[in-house]
């Protein structure tokens, strides 16, 4: 295994290396950095052009150059790392030390909610195949596979903000929409569940019933001026949670699980008020993971409480249960601090922001201010990429899963008397896992990409636009830092991948 | 039918939906299975045996419908709710099925799919279950059962394989345990463990058997009621004396005639005199063969100092389990391999070192017919082109001529002409080989080499096949090297045996010889390892074996 | 090994005889090609995809001027791209310009106008300048799709067919490639041929594009290799080029073709996003991305100038998506026709009126 790991890594800075050389060359005989000087009749002109030659090495050949780069990176090793100026004479790693995390964030979140969501959507699709359902993903992911991610952005940009903020000065509802929404959300639901045509018509009914009556209650209320969820709203969910958990994790005929599962939520019910007095005291990003792991404590304290054996399932459920409460109690609280955000002069009533990733002119300490700030300037961009990565998932794993269920292992499931939860879960899952944890590395990148025009719609100061900059100033030491981020990402990338795969895997996990 | 009676099958029908429309795959079903009796359904392919088996406990594809009924310990399973197929599967009806590397996960141990089992049908401990999962994996006598409890499906031998999907189908006693083809994808001498490992713990469990098979071998030596089926139909059920001593049906008679038996074929007498041979077709002398280092793979040795003489017009058989090199030996004869010592010589011409041109010259002396009809035709060509190709490459024949000799060809394997213009698809198993035989002998070659043509083959189809080839044989006059795992048909067709084990020769000589008086231990375990298709000789030669075992 | 995995096969194919053999029954007396054309036919949405794809490269290409060295075909549309006639501020909403003319509303109206889908800020015919677009984004994706096609193909297909030091090589190069950060390199090389042209653009494009195919032609190649017709023609005395293209590479064609189709609706995604960037087609010229990002500002205030081009994008992406969809259902061996509620209701009836 340890061999293994060694190899890949070897062949992966093989990899790097040829491939910065590629990128370095090529980018150092596309583009002239002094093309636009060279036109230039000024007097200083002159100047310039002998002034970055200097300061970019630009007299030595690029093959040659590229090893003076080279030296600089390989200075990582003595802890002087060096990739040089940008033409403006700013350090390439400071300018990529800003960038970074503001790119990080938004395609991790991109990433992870895009494959939970088209896991789900394809495991579904795959479950029902040629149901409706199955067929609306199918059409949805080769829509989404068409869109242009510019185009895309743009069309939110314009009706998810600019839109959503006019809506918000004259907040009302119409008719027309709430009817429009409720049969939309009854269509899905119904699709969904599937069934004959009594449990459709069913299903559709209390879906657009419910939906309808959320919306005139939200209507009513004005509730998106001051939005939350409430003891009330939190107990009734955290409930749902558990019972929608347990059924998952360990089916509801496990009492042991389902008893465990509700104690979570019931204390996660009792802890609301506590909650809020921490929160509003000592709101900060330590406090939360401590909650975390408390929950976490909590959740393996309960199971054991409740069964001597088989404590590792009804943790699991105990834990998930307990963080997806906690996670709406967080949320519960970020959205109390909406108010005050829309009213602060930085924002004025305009809470959708169309542009950058944070207001530079909201000065605040409060943390929960802070966060639904940047909460609020990722949605729009994070769901863009969500959009256009999700696709791929729902075919992915739709396909994957199909495929495994035609294995004869399935089949021996299923002849074994287990129930259909355990044979999707425990048969089906982890088996469908393996072609997609090499795929990941592909969306990732993909993403990444996407992230490159995102950025640029939206206005970020991330990876892309450094990266776009670059280009089009022929700045080839920015250009050098952001392909050698990329590629780092690309390479670390497959390593998990095949780290991944060969820990879900035995036969490769086990072969001498 | 009797009361007691754990399985009660009446008026059983499946349906398959293609295309429009409905297609019968058992048709009116009527069986009754008692505590302690094996019943086998035998048929040949698409006779609908194995959707019986999977239909009882509704586990067939959504293409499926089933009708009538069929009752477990007189409860109703078609249309159950599934609930309660979900109590009775695993727990009152066990399957085995037919390649346990692909029925079992491949990314759980054994241990934990047998703990799984016994888990969701007893409201057991996790040390419980894995205490009885090791005295089942012990039971079933898998070797190291302490470690082997922890091992993935890929770390055990095929053997292993079935026996600890044996030992997973017994954990919950069931009452009726069904056996899919469980040993179809095993060796003989393994078949033979695993035979007498279900033989012992049905008596041991009092479970009934529904054994689902093609080899009439392993009906005979396992079967007290028998029924046999044709195209979805019952065609005759009975006990295995009546069958096997008096089958009724024109078509029980037919598929048993053309079981082949191995011992019953009478005295042949080699083509040429002992002290004057011809010189020989094929010569391997010292050869090994060996399967270069690939990747992290090591090298690896599949044939040692192989030595073996097929003289003009003799049909020499290569027998061996899998693995033992036969099929390596088979394909390097022909220059598909390459060689790493020692020297192979066709009509007096060598093949190891030689160029291409050289090979190509040699092989206008040589055929070969491939195991598998499904591959070894292209797909995207007509029969006739893929027949006439060597014809065409050896540029003996083009246009009109090469249309009329392809026509020949195809009188030759008895197909008619019209089929030279239909692709392999069309085309059944049966019809495929005739087409590799035809495709073989289109240069008349001195030597050809069978490669296991029948194994995928029925045994009606199987026993026109061998006739043809024997027809031909005694036709064209040429050498064959006939490699199979099958003694029996190997018995009906050679002059001369050899047999091989792990890459070894272990002995070599006429037919009589080897399979009356084998000197080898090994030949002597093959040769008794074969289920005869004859319920009363096969008690004695089960007997016999067990007696040489201890 | 391979011994023990035939064997394998072999008896799966007896036991799986029955249910197979029914479906046999489906393509009895059909060529290889007739049983994909009835596969494809099949799938409605592939049909409507091709139908619509099919007339709109027609319209898209006879609508402008087009030269071919000294000939000179004429469009069927009024306007060029070079045109400025005056701005149009006729039933335009909210004191806008150039407001399209287009309408589907049954009535005095009905028809394309003058200019079907507006004008831009200077008055060009947006229609014109839509279709020329159209026409470039179209020319790239076809030329990338056969260029990434080409490449892929024999890179793939001599890594399969030699394997061992050509393949571990080859495969190395497509490693290599693979994690050069595509985006980076595209807009490199964009930034400078796109100013030369779109064409060599598109060739670039696909020089970068055919990993994905070549490791799948490779697949192909190494599992039919193994195949037994493969050894009979060798046996039968073919070389390796008549191995190659008369044995091994008609059978993996489907997957090929299949995979084209995607490379190509990548394709004109990533075209239209490098224009979009500044990378790709530069103006004079124009694309369909360039166009969208020349008039994103005016989105506002006219967002025909927006929602055209995208419109088209969607369109041609699209179609050829569910093509390709299509071509795999046609292409998969395993691909078996679902049981609708309606197929099972008839087959009763047939049933019962049989009895």
């Amino acid at each position: 295994m340890l061999s293994y790991i060694s190899r890949r890594l070897g062949i992966s800075i093989m990899i790097l290396f040829g491939s910065s050389f590629l990128v370095y060359n090529l980018a150092a005989y596309a583009s002239d950095p002094l093309a636009e000087l060279r036109l230039s009749n000024d007097d200083s002109a002159q100047q310039q052009i002998a002034a970055l030659t200097r300061q970019l090495n630009l007299d030595v050949p690029p093959p040659l150059r590229y090893f003076l780069w080279l030296r600089g990176l390989l200075g990582v090793f003595v802890g002087n790392l060096d990739l040089g100026t940008t033409r403006d004479g700013l350090s390439v790693q400071s300018e990529l030390a800003f960038a970074i995390p503001v790119t990080i964030r938004l395609v991790l979140v991109a990433t992870i909610t895009a494959l939970l969501l088209g896991l789900a959507l394809g495991i579904i699709s795959a479950l029902r195949q040629y149901s409706r359902f199955d067929y609306g993903m199918t059409f949805l992911a080769f829509l989404l596979y068409s869109l242009p991610i510019f185009w895309v952005a743009v069309l939110l940009k314009e009706f998810m903000a600019i839109q959503f903020n006019n809506f918000l000065s004259e907040p009302n509802i119409p008719f027309s929409w709430m009817i429009f929404f409720s049969i939309f959300t009854g269509v899905f639901w119904s699709s969904l569940l599937g069934g004959e045509r009594r449990r459709f018509w069913t299903v559709f009914a209390g879906a657009f019933a419910t939906n309808f009556v959320i919306l005139w209650a939200i209507d009513l209320t004005d509730w998106y001026l001051d939005p939350g969820l409430g003891i009330f709203l939190i107990a009734f969910l955290s409930v749902g949670i558990a019972f929608g958990i347990t059924a998952l994790s360990s089916g509801l005929a496990d009492v042991k699980a389902k008893k465990a599962a509700l104690v979570m939520a019931g204390l996660a019910i009792a802890w609301y008020y506590p909650a809020q007095w921490i929160f509003d005291n000592y709101g900060s990003y330590l406090t939360i993971f401590v909650m975390v792991a408390l929950v976490i404590g909590t959740g393996v304290l309960v199971a054991g409480a409740f069964s001597k054996i088989d404590r590792g399932p009804i943790a699991r459920t105990a834990i998930l249960t307990g963080v997806l409460c906690g996670f709406l109690i967080l949320i519960d609280r970020v959205m109390q601090s909406w108010k005050e955000y829309s009213a602060t002069d930085a924002v004025n009533y305009r809470p959708v922001p169309t542009f950058g990733q944070r207001k530079d002119q909201l000065v605040t300490e409060d943390f929960w201010l802070n966060n639904l700030d940047i909460i609020m300037h990722l949605i729009l961009p994070t769901l863009a990429l969500i959009l256009i990565s999700l696709a791929g998932w729902i075919r992915y794993s739709r396909g994957a899963l199909l495929e495994v269920l035609n294995q004869d292992y399935i089949r021996t499931a299923r002849a074994k008397g287990l129930n259909e939860r355990v044979v999707i879960t425990r048969h089906a899952f982890r088996n469908m896992m393996l072609p997609l944890s090499s795929l990941f590395v592909g969306e990732f990148v993909g993403l990444v990409g996407g992230a490159v025009i995102t950025e640029r719609v939206f206005g970020w100061q991330g990876m892309g636009t450094l990266g776009i900059k670059a280009i089009n100033t022929y700045d080839l030491n920015l250009l050098m830092g952001v392909n050698l981020l990329l590629s780092f990402l690309v390479v670390t990338g497959n390593l998990l991948a095949d780290l991944l795969y060969s820990a879900l895997d035995p036969r490769i996990r086990l072969r001498k | 039918m009797s009361k007691e009676n754990i399985l009660e099958i009446s008026d059983f029908n499946v349906d398959f939906w293609v295309d429009g429309v409905w297609y019968p795959a058992v048709i009116d079903m009527n069986l009754g299975l008692a505590a302690g009796k094996v019943t086998a359904i035998v048929g040949e392919s698409g006779s609908g045996k194995s959707t019986t088996a999977l239909g009882l406990m509704s586990l067939l594809a959504s293409n499926a419908r089933m009708e009538g009924s069929v009752k477990v310990k007189g409860e109703e399973m078609i249309n159950a709710k599934a609930s309660v197929l979900r109590q009775f599967r695993g727990k009152e009806v066990a399957y085995i099925f037919q390649e346990p590397m692909t029925a079992l996960n491949p990314l759980y141990t054994i241990g934990f799919q047998i703990v799984e089992t016994l888990r969701s049908h007893f409201d057991m401990g996790p040390k419980e279950a894995q205490a009885r999962a090791l005295e089942l994996i012990t039971m079933v006598d898998i070797p190291n059962p302490e470690q082997s409890i922890l091992k993935y499906p890929h770390q055990l031998s095929g053997g292993q394989r079935q026996r600890a999907m044996i030992a997973q189908a017994l954990a919950c006693d069931p009452a009726l345990l069904v056996a899919d083809e469980p040993t179809t994808a095993l060796d003989v001498t393994v078949q033979a463990e695993i035979l007498d490992l279900m033989r012992g713990l049905k008596d041991k469990l009092n479970s009934a058997i529904l054994l689902i098979t093609h080899d009439m071998g392993v009906v005979a030596d396992m079967a007290d009621d028998i029924l046999v089926m044709k195209d979805g139909v019952t065609v005759e059920h009975g006990t295995s004396d009546q069958i096997f001593s008096n089958p009724k049906h024109p078509y029980t008679q037919q598929l048993l005639g053309s079981v082949p038996k191995l011992g019953s074929t009478k005295k042949r007498t080699l083509p040429y005199s002992e002290s004057a041979k011809p010189a020989p077709v094929l010569k391997l002398s010292d050869v090994t063969i060996e399967y270069p280092k690939r990747g992290r793979q090591p090298a690896f040795t599949a044939v040692k100092n192989f030595n073996l003489e097929i003289y003009p017009g003799e049909i020499v058989g290569l027998v061996g389990e899998s693995g033992s090199g036969k099929t390596t030996v088979g394909r390097a004869s022909i220059g598909l391999l390459p060689v790493k010592g020692g020297s192979i010589e066709i009509v007096g011409k060598e093949i190891a070192g030689a160029n291409s041109k050289q090979l190509s010259d040699i092989r206008q002396h040589t055929g070969i017919v491939f195991q598998d009809p499904a591959s070894s035709l292209n797909p995207r060509l007509p029969i006739g082109e893929s027949i006439g190709e060597p014809l065409f490459l050896a540029k003996l024949a083009k246009g009109a001529d090469l249309a009329r000799k392809v026509e020949e060809l195809l009188d030759q394997v008895e197909l008619p002409r019209s089929y030279r213009n239909r692709y392999p698809h069309e085309l059944s198993g049966g019809q495929r080989q005739r087409v590799g035989i035809a495709r073989a002998l289109a240069l008349t070659p001195d030597l050809l080499i069978a490669d296991e043509p029948t194994s995928a083959l029925d045994v009606s189809v199987q026993a026109r096949f061998l006739e043809l080839l024997q027809e031909l044989q005694g036709k064209l006059n040429f050498a064959c090297l006939f490699i199979s795992h099958d003694l029996a048909v190997v018995d009906i067709l050679c002059h001369r045996i050899a047999v091989m084990q792990d890459g070894l020769l272990v002995e070599a000589g006429d037919r009589d010889l080897i399979l009356k008086n084998p000197k080898n231990d090994y030949t002597k375990r093959l040769i008794s390892a074969v289920p005869v298709p004859d319920p009363k000789e096969q008690k004695i030669r089960r007997e016999a074996r067990l007696a040489l075992k201890k | 090994m391979t011994l023990f995995k035939r064997k394998e096969k072999a008896t799966g194919e007896i036991l799986a005889g029955g249910e197979s053999a029914i479906a046999n029954k489906e393509v009895e007396g059909l060529s290889q090609g007739q049983i994909v054309r009835r596969r494809f036919f099949r799938h409605r949405a592939a049909v409507g995809a091709l139908v619509v794809l099919t007339s709109l490269i027609l319209f898209v290409m006879t609508a402008l001027e087009t030269k071919i060295g000294p000939i000179r075909i004429p469009g069927w549309w009024k306007w060029t791209t070079e045109d400025i006639p005056a701005l149009r501020f006729e039933d335009c909403p909210g004191g806008t310009t150039g407001c399209p003319t287009l309408s589907l509303k049954p009535g005095a109206g009905f028809g394309f106008g003058t200019h079907p889908f507006g004008q831009d800020d200077i008055g060009r015919d947006y229609f014109a300048l839509v279709m020329n677009g159209a026409r470039r984004s179209l020319m790239i994706m076809f030329v990338i799709g056969a260029v990434a096609g080409f490449i892929g193909v024999v890179v793939g297909s001599l890594a399969g067919f030699y394997g061992k030091m050509v393949d571990a090589s080859l495969m190395r190069l497509v490693d290599f490639i693979q994690t050069v950060p595509a985006i980076i390199i595209a807009a490199v090389i964009g930034k400078a041929v796109g100013k030369v042209g779109p064409l060599y653009l598109a060739l670039f494009l696909g020089i970068l594009g055919w990993t994905g195919l070549a490791r799948l032609v490779r697949a192909q190649f190494l599992s039919l290799r193994e195949m037994e017709f493969v050894d009979a023609a060798r046996v039968a005395g073919a070389s390796n080029i008549r191995i190659a293209f008369k044995h091994i590479l008609p059978n993996a064609v489907g997957q090929i073709i299949v995979a084209v189709t995607l490379i190509m609706a990548g394709a004109i995604l990533t075209e239209t996003a490098l224009s979009y960037l500044g990378f790709g087609v530069v103006a004079p010229d124009v694309s369909l991305g360039l166009l969208i990002s020349q008039y994103e500002s005016s989105f506002t205030t006219r967002p025909w100038l927006f929602w055209w081009p995208g419109l088209f994008i969607i369109s041609i992406a699209l179609c050829v998506n569910f093509i390709g969809d299509g071509l795999r259902d046609a292409f998969d061996p395993r691909q078996r026709r679902r049981i609708t509620k309606k197929d099972r209701l008839q087959a009763k009836l047939h049933t019962k009126a049989g009895a």
